[in-house]
């Protein structure tokens, strides 16, 4: 259980919305840059094919990286493409799914934990 | 860079909106000071790129300059102010009330995300300290 698939697809999780929330918080610092195309990580594709690829045992690593997928909004007259409301509801939801991941791993550890007492 | 380029990253966010703040408040208080010129910020991103999964190039955005708009000043016909031309005209500034205080209010908003994306980063970050309680 200690580094099963769950373990290391939590960790990876972790690593991706960390990385999403840098782009959107580049995409809200950049808010006012005439010309600005906006960022995003899809990290959950990404960590899709990965677990495709892998029958058993470790998870090669993903590339998570930022992407300009454009947006789905107009893009305003000077460019730039973001939305400030898009980004601070998808801010939100990534923000929400990190702390999903963190409560898994902590459960899992204070399981581990648990089980180490029965034997102490 | 560190795992908290994310506060980085809306922190020079905060320093942009903050400079931009300040231009416009210089501009309004010169709005009546015969030959100044309108000053304008020039915003410029640095690029995102993470190098590996955990690090990270970059980001966020700097202030890449403040310059001049470039816009005809405003002749006024005044022969009794000193600042006179030979005709009587006083070149006035180009800084008009209603649009500095349209930028002051998107500026002061602009700043406002920047400030909650920052929360955020920082309370994403304390939720993986919990993980070890």
């Amino acid at each position: 259980m200690l580094f099963d698939v769950t373990q290391q697809s939590l960790e990876l999780g972790l690593q991706g919305s960390s990385l999403r929330q840098q782009a959107l918080a580049q995409n809200m610092a950049n808010i006012n840059t005439p010309g600005y195309q906006r960022v995003d990580v899809d990290f959950h594709s990404q960590l899709r094919q990965a677990l495709e690829r892998t029958p058993s045992g470790q998870i090669a690593q993903p590339n998570f990286a930022p992407a300009h997928p454009g947006s789905d909004t107009a893009v305003r007259v000077d460019g730039n493409t973001v939305d400030i409301d898009q980004e601070s509801s998808m801010m939100a939801e990534n923000a929400l799914e990190y702390q999903g991941y963190t409560s898994l791993l902590g459960l899992r550890r204070r399981m581990l934990l648990d089980t180490m007492k029965l034997n102490g | 860079m560190s795992m908290f380029s994310g506060i980085t990253i809306s922190a020079s966010g905060l320093t942009a909106e903050r400079a931009r703040t300040d231009v416009i408040a210089q501009n309004l208080a010169n709005a009546n000071t015969p030959g100044y010129q309108r000053q304008v910020t020039v915003l410029a991103s640095r690029p995102l790129a993470f190098s590996d999964a955990l690090g990270q190039a970059g980001g966020g955005v700097t202030v890449a300059g403040v310059t001049g708009d470039g816009a005809p000043q405003r002749l006024v016909y005044d022969p009794g102010n000193p600042q006179a031309n030979a005709q009587g005209y006083v070149s006035m500034p180009n800084v008009n009330p209603v649009t500095e205080m349209t930028d002051l209010i998107t500026s002061s908003r602009s700043y406002e995300a920047n400030a909650t994306a920052l929360n955020t980063s920082k309370t994403m970050f304390q939720r993986t300290w919990d993980v070890l309680r």
